[in-house]
């Protein structure tokens, strides 16, 4: 990977490249307080764009699989029907997503893409999206209180799945690093410069002292509860307790870069034209599993809190997508109401520890 | 089906519509495209595939024909408002169909073994495609045998398809729960036949297939294990709410497996380990 040197105040002049390059682009804002969130990036606002700043509640993983997406559309009735698929292209590029964000991108392209059948509306937006991820390194600003990228090996820096990661050196400079032929294809601008073993000094003391900023109680309890759940050794009281908890708002995949569940549902589009259309599900909700005539195998409300961390966190799934479905944001422990989310369910699982006999 | 995009389901035209039992019909028809119809009869019994109508919306359904048949056809309840809009349809009227998906009948499995299919109801649906499958590859099986349960003699399915499947030689044993007038088979559930004199159910080198409402399939299991069965050797298919079919939108996952990709057919000692109600 090539890595050079820009000034910090060269940074934003990332986005009129892209801009010119024909993205639209997506960067953070600061509304109030901890109002934070991605807007498409014009003329008029690109000077408030933050570099630093708590990462947004509403996920970016929208512009890869939308809140509501158009799926089809069918034209006619029962005498004649026509079938059209509805596709939208259009090159958008993040500027500002997390790291977390990104793995949880990564993860999608490879549930999306890498399996059996390939999601051919998740593929031309993905396609399209050029990934430009800023490091966490402020303490004060990018790292939260719920982050925990640490535990889940995503971040403060992300690894891959970016096109192009920034990162603050302090002193006025900002280190970018290109992922892909397309990252590496701004280099030829003159804002980039090349840098010395210094800078690399840097980044390491900056990522190191980032890294201490984080919470360390969940650090190291994944692992023991990746293999507490694989090995279904959570005993039923634990479930009962977090589904006790858990109001069945769904605000948990709703914020959830890793979730990849959607309902699907027709509706009236004109007199004789229907659209079919995906909306992001969730497991946590009572209708979820209900099949038509009323039989609902998953009745109770900790069965489907079982279901969700289940699915993100058994070994069986990690092997299927090679990553695990959570990337550490923090999002969930953010929103929910009952505090079950990710990092209190995996200290409450580790807490109760394996049932008797499996420890005896 | 369409190969980029496996959302999108091909128009199909509806042939006929054949009353069954109350509130059941079976729907024959084929896809307008000639190359699409050729492209999904390479099916395999067992699998399953998603029935669309516009404005209500998409449903799995079971294929019940054998890929040996010529016609394709579904045999549906009308039981929610997908299936509700499909028994509107008449002859001549179009509707949207994609697949097959799923795992299906491992059937080159079976090949040499007795197979005992157990079903109740309209559980006789998805195991029908594999039993005409059986009749029709007849020599490559050995002993078979049917034990079919319904609620009333007027709620027994597919009863022309029985007539053949008796004179083709095949065991075909049929009890009701209640009878009425002019009923003069068993009465009883479907598990009760297994020890009628006269009857013997093979449980060495056998596969048994079991498919009906919650409360038969743990009673059947029940007494197929204390005829000596092993779990592995027990085999069902599930069904699941879903909205894609392709393993995507998460709805039909239990356990460590999503029921329209790892299934819908599993062994008895999978579903046990899938951790949910049938």
């Amino acid at each position: 990977m090539k890595a050079l040197i820009l000034d910090a105040a060269d940074v934003t002049k990332i986005i009129d490249l892209l801009r010119d390059g024909g993205y639209e682009v997506i960067a953070p804002f600061c509304g109030r307080g901890r109002d934070t969130y991605f807007d498409v990036v014009n003329g008029g606002n690109i000077a408030k764009v933050q570099l630093h700043l708590p990462n947004p509640y509403y996920p970016p993983k929208r512009f890869v699989f939308p809140a509501i997406e158009r799926l089809m559309t069918a034209r006619g009735g029962a005498d004649q029907l026509d079938i059209a698929p509805a596709y939208e292209e259009r090159r958008q590029a993040i500027f500002g997503i997390r790291s977390c964000d990104v793995a949880g991108i990564g993860h999608l392209d490879r549930f999306y893409l890498d399996r059996e059948f390939r999601d051919i509306y998740y593929e031309k937006r993905r396609r399209n999206l050029f990934l430009v991820n800023i490091v966490c390194t402020d303490p004060e600003r990018d790292i939260g209180e719920e982050c925990f990228c640490l535990c889940t090996d995503t971040g403060p820096a992300a690894r891959d799945h970016f096109d192009l990661q920034l990162m603050d050196l302090g002193e006025g400079e900002w280190m970018a690093v290109a992922g892909t032929a397309g990252g590496a294809a701004l280099f030829t601008d003159p804002i980039f410069r090349k840098g010395g073993p210094e800078h690399i000094e840097r980044r390491r003391a900056i990522l190191e002292r980032a890294r201490k900023q984080f919470k360390p109680e969940t650090t190291s309890w994944f692992p023991a509860t990746v293999r507490y759940i694989s090995q279904g050794e959570i005993l039923d009281k634990t479930w009962e307790e977090i589904g006790n908890r858990c109001l069945e708002c769904g605000g948990c995949s709703y914020v959830c870069p890793a979730c990849t569940c959607f309902t699907v549902s027709d509706r009236q589009a004109g007199p004789r034209e229907i659209e079919r259309v995906r909306t992001w599900d969730s497991c946590g909700l009572s209708g979820f599993t209900r099949m038509a005539g009323g039989f609902n195998p998953r009745r109770a409300v900790h069965d489907r809190r079982n279901r969700r961390f289940f699915r993100k966190l058994a070994q069986s799934f990690i092997q299927r997508e090679l990553s695990m479905a959570c990337v550490g944001c923090g999002r969930c422990a953010a929103v929910c109401h009952g505090d079950v989310g990710m990092p209190r369910v995996v200290e409450m699982i580790r807490r109760a520890g394996p049932p008797k006999e499996a420890q005896a | 089906m369409s190969a980029s995009n496996i959302y999108l389901p091909e128009v199909a035209v509806l042939e006929r519509v054949v009353d069954d039992i109350p509130e059941v019909k079976t729907f024959y028809w084929r896809f307008e495209d000639a190359a699409a119809q050729a492209a999904f009869h390479r099916f395999r019994p067992g699998q399953f595939a998603q029935i669309s109508l516009f404005g209500a919306g998409e449903f799995p359904a079971s294929l019940p024909p054998s890929p040996t048949e010529k016609e394709t056809f579904f045999t549906i309840r009308q039981v929610g408002s997908c299936t509700t809009a499909l028994h509107r349809l008449k002859a001549g009227d179009h509707f949207a169909v994609r697949g097959p998906y799923g795992n299906g009948f491992p059937m080159e499995d079976y090949y040499g073994k007795n197979l005992t299919f157990v079903a109740g109801g309209i559980g006789l649906i998805p195991l029908r495609s594999c039993i005409v499958f059986a009749i029709e590859n007849r020599k490559r099986f050995n002993r078979i045998q049917i034990f079919y349960g319904a609620k009333t003699p007027g709620e027994l399915m597919y009863m022309e398809d029985f007539g053949r499947w008796e004179k083709a030689g095949i065991e075909c044993h049929v009890t009701v729960d209640r009878s009425n007038n002019g009923w003069t088979g068993n009465v009883g559930v479907v598990g009760s036949l297994f020890k009628k004199p006269g009857v013997s159910v093979p449980v060495a080198n056998t596969t048994a297939f079991v498919c009906g409402p919650p409360i038969m399939f743990r009673f059947v299991i029940k007494d197929l294990l204390a005829l000596g069965f092993e779990e592995r050797n027990i085999v069902s298919t599930l069904e699941r709410y879903m909205k894609c079919g392709v393993g995507k939108c998460g709805h039909c996952c239990i356990g460590v497996a999503y029921i329209c990709v790892d299934g819908p057919v599993f062994t008895y000692d999978q579903i046990k380990q899938l951790g949910e109600d049938i």
